[in-house]
C-alpha cells in the first residue's frame, strides 16, 4: 500500500473525484493559483482549469452561498474554507440554506456540496483561529458532519462525502496534514457513519475523532506500561454518528473516556455521554468522562495554550478516575 | 399589581432602564418607528429619541458588529435581532468579537451588550421563523444564556441581564408573548442570574424545562398527577451559567429526570444536563435520565405541532424514566 500525508490524501480524493465526475468543482480563498493554504489543492488548478477550480473573493458568505445555489442545480461543489474558524461568516448559509433546501423543497432540491478546511488549535494562532467548532455542526439537522484522523480515512471519507446527496462538513486538521499514512491506491471509499477501533483494548474504551484520536492512542500507550489496555474507537462521522460500535465497546469494557478538543459544555461529547448512559446503564462501571479543551477562548500564549487543549495526561487522569484507581 | 403579558414586561423593563441610565440604547430591525416586529419596543422612541432608539438596516452583522463597539466605548446597548433564525448572519460577530473581547483585551474591554431575540416555534412561522439556537451559544465560552418563562421573569431578569457586565443571548419565548399573564411588580425589581427555580415540589420525577417548553412541561406533570405522579417541576431561567446545585439537590431526591426541549435532539443543551446529572448523582439515578426534544429535521412547517413536545410526550417520557 503506498504511504503518503494526510495532505497528498486529500488531494488524491480531489483529483480522482473530479476526473470521474466532471459536476464536481473547488471553490475556496487560494485554492487556484497558490495550491491551497495548506497546499491541499495542489496541482489541480493545472489539470482541471480554472472552471473548475475557482479562486474566489474573502467572502465566505458569498463563495458559501454560491456552492449551494450551484448544487441546487445539478453540480457537486467542494468549497473549502481556509479555517472553519471562518465558516462562522457563513454560518446563516449553511444552516438556513444547505441544511434545509431538501426538506422545505419536499426533496425536490438535494444539495451534494462538502463544506472543507481545518478545524482546531495548529499552534500560536489565537483565539479567533484556534476553535474546533464541531459541535455547532453536528446539532444542525440536514448536516452530515465528518472528522477524519489518518490518511486512509481523510481520502475514503472525501471521497464518500464528494458522492453524498447531502450537505457534508468535513473538518480537517492543520496539524494533521502532514502526518504519513498508508492509504489504499485507487478506488477507496469510507461509508459515512461508520467508525473504525483504532486500538483493542478490554479495560475503558475512549471515543475520539480527527487530532484527539492521537491523544487517545498516546494515552494508551501510557497506560499500557502499567498494564492497562484502552480501547481507541474513532466514529469517523459524527452525524450520522455509529452508535453501535461505540456501544459494543462500552459494554466490554464497562467505561467510556471521550477526548475532544471542543469546548465543554453542550458539546458533542456530552450528547455521546448522554446516549451511552441511556443504552449502557447497566454495564457502565462508572461516570463517563468527557475530556475536553477548557471552557475559554484560546489563549494565544503557548504555556496556556499547552493547558487549555486536551493532553494525554488529561486523558490518563480521566481514565484513572473511571477506573477508580484515584 | 399590573397584569402584563411577556411583551409588555419587556418594554416595561426597557423603559425603566433607559430612564435609570443613559447609557442604555436599543437598535434593530423596526425597532423605533414601528415599535419591534412583536411591538416589545413600542414608544420607546417616543419618550428617549431616534438617538437612544435606533432603526437599522436589515444587516444582523452589521447591528450586532455596531452594537459591540457602542459597547466597548461605554454605552449599554440592547440590540433586538428580529427572530432568533436571523441571529446568523451575526453570528461571525457574536462568537468572534463580542464574546472574546473581554478575554482577549485582558479584561480591559467588557462587551455589555445584551442581545434580545424572540425564539422557538408553535407560531406557524416554518423553517426560518421557529428555531431554537440556545445550544450553540450555550457552547460559546465568553456569553450568557437567559431565558424567561413568564411576565415576571422576563422582567426581572431582563433587568438583572442590562446591568451585569458581560454579553448576554436573552431569548424570547415568542409563542408565549402574549399567551402567558401574570402580576408584575412596577418599578424597579431583579432576578438572579445562574439561579433556577422550583416551580412545583415533588417526589418521584424532577422535570427540567425552560422558556415556553416550561408549560408544556407542566401540562405533562399536571397529566401525571392525575395519575398519581408527583413530579418536581424546575424552570432553569439561566441556560449559561446553569443551576447545577437546584438540579442535583432534586434529582438527589427524586432518582429520575426528564428534561423538555424544544430543540434538536442531537448535541442539544438537553444532552448537557442530562451528562451532568449522570456524572453527579450517578449513585442516586434510578433510570437513564430521559431528555425529550424537538426531532432532529430542519423545523418543519405543516409537521409543527408533530415536531414540538407536547403534553402527552412529556407524560410518556415521565412513565418511561418510571418504568425503567
Amino acid at each position: 500500500m503506498p504511504s503518503m500525508t494526510y495532505r497528498e490524501a486529500l488531494n488524491q480524493a480531489l483529483a480522482e473525484e473530479m476526473e470521474r465526475d466532471p459536476t464536481v468543482y473547488l471553490m475556496g480563498e487560494e485554492v487556484g493559483h497558490y495550491q491551497g493554504a495548506y497546499k491541499v489543492s495542489q496541482g489541480l488548478l493545472a489539470r482541471f482549469g480554472e472552471k473548475r477550480v475557482i479562486d474566489a473573493p474573502i467572502a465566505e458568505c458569498g463563495f458559501a452561498g454560491i456552492g449551494v445555489g450551484s448544487a441546487m442545480v445539478g453540480l457537486r461543489p467542494v468549497i473549502e474554507f481556509m479555517t472553519w474558524n471562518f465558516s462562522l461568516v457563513a454560518i446563516d448559509q449553511i444552516v438556513n440554506n444547505a441544511a434545509k433546501i431538501r426538506q422545505m423543497s419536499g426533496g425536490q432540491f438535494a444539495i451534494p456540496i462538502v463544506f472543507r478546511g481545518p478545524s482546531g488549535a495548529a499552534a500560536q494562532v489565537g483565539a479567533q483561529h484556534s476553535q474546533a467548532l464541531e459541535s455547532y455542526y453536528v446539532h444542525i439537522p440536514g448536516l452530515k458532519v465528518v472528522a477524519p484522523s489518518t490518511p486512509a480515512d481523510a481520502k475514503g471519507l472525501l471521497k464518500a462525502s464528494i458522492r453524498d446527496d447531502n450537505p457534508v462538513v468535513f473538518m480537517e486538521n492543520e496539524t494533521l496534514y502532514s502526518t504519513q499514512g498508508e492509504v489504499p491506491a485507487g478506488e477507496h471509499l469510507v461509508p459515512l457513519g461508520r467508525g473504525d477501533v483504532k486500538r483493542v483494548g478490554t479495560h475503558c474504551t475512549i471515543v475520539a475523532w480527527g487530532k484527539a484520536v492521537h491523544t487517545g492512542l498516546a494515552a494508551a500507550k501510557l497506560l499500557a506500561a502499567e498494564g492497562i489496555e484502552l480501547e481507541v474507537v474513532d466514529p469517523r462521522t459524527l452525524r450520522p454518528l455509529d452508535e453501535e460500535l461505540i456501544f459494543e465497546s462500552v459494554k466490554k469494557t464497562g467505561r467510556l473516556v471521550v477526548v475532544q478538543e471542543s469546548w465543554p459544555v453542550a458539546s458533542f461529547g456530552v450528547d455521546i455521554a448522554y446516549r451511552v448512559q441511556r443504552a449502557c446503564m447497566d454495564e457502565l462501571d462508572a461516570p463517563v468522562e468527557v475530556v475536553s479543551s477548557a471552557d475559554v477562548p484560546m489563549p494565544y500564549a503557548r504555556n496556556l495554550e499547552l493547558e487549555v487543549l486536551p493532553s494525554a495526561d488529561d486523558v490518563v487522569a480521566a481514565v484513572r478516575r473511571a477506573l477508580y484507581l484515584v | 399589581m399590573p397584569t402584563m403579558n411577556i411583551i409588555q414586561a419587556v418594554n416595561d423593563a426597557l423603559r425603566l432602564e433607559m430612564r435609570r441610565d443613559p447609557r442604555v440604547v436599543i437598535l434593530g430591525e423596526d425597532v423605533a418607528k414601528f415599535g419591534g416586529v412583536f411591538r416589545a419596543t413600542s414608544g420607546l422612541v417616543d419618550e428617549f429619541g431616534p438617538d437612544r432608539v435606533m432603526d437599522t438596516p436589515l444587516a444582523e452583522a452589521g447591528i450586532i458588529g455596531a452594537a459591540i463597539g457602542m459597547a466597548l466605548y461605554g454605552l449599554r446597548p440592547v440590540p433586538e435581532i428580529q427572530f432568533a433564525d436571523f441571529i446568523f448572519p451575526a453570528f461571525d460577530q457574536i462568537v468572534n468579537e463580542l464574546a472574546k473581547f473581554r478575554y482577549r483585551s485582558g479584561g480591559q474591554y467588557p462587551a455589555p451588550v445584551v442581545i434580545r431575540t424572540p425564539y422557538g416555534g408553535g407560531i406557524r412561522g416554518g423553517h426560518y421563523h421557529s428555531q431554537s439556537p440556545e445550544a450553540l451559544f450555550i457552547h460559546t465560552p465568553g456569553l450568557k444564556v437567559v431565558v424567561p418563562s413568564d411576565p415576571y421573569e422576563a422582567k426581572g431578569l431582563l433587568l438583572s441581564c442590562i446591568r451585569q457586565n458581560d454579553p448576554v443571548l436573552f431569548l424570547e419565548p415568542k409563542r408565549i408573548y402574549r399567551a402567558s399573564k401574570g402580576e408584575v411588580p412596577e418599578g424597579d425589581y431583579t432576578i438572579p442570574l445562574g439561579k433556577a427555580r422550583v416551580v412545583r415540589e415533588g417526589t418521584q420525577v424532577t422535570v427540567i424545562a425552560w422558556g415556553s417548553m416550561l408549560h408544556t412541561a407542566l401540562e405533562g406533570v399536571d397529566k401525571a398527577a392525575e395519575l398519581g405522579i408527583s413530579c418536581e417541576v424546575i424552570d432553569l431561567r439561566t441556560l449559561m451559567p446553569f443551576d447545577v446545585e437546584t438540579m442535583v439537590e432534586s434529582v438527589k431526591k427524586t432518582g429520575r429526570a426528564v428534561i423538555v426541549q424544544e430543540a434538536p435532539r442531537t448535541c442539544g443543551f438537553a444532552a448537557e444536563l442530562s451528562a451532568t446529572i449522570s456524572e453527579r448523582a450517578m449513585a442516586w439515578l434510578e433510570a437513564p435520565v430521559e431528555r425529550l426534544c424537538g426531532f432532529d429535521t430542519p423545523f418543519p412547517y405543516t409537521l409543527e405541532h408533530e415536531y414540538m413536545p407536547n403534553g402527552d410526550r412529556v407524560l410518556s417520557t415521565i412513565q418511561k424514566t418510571l418504568d425503567w
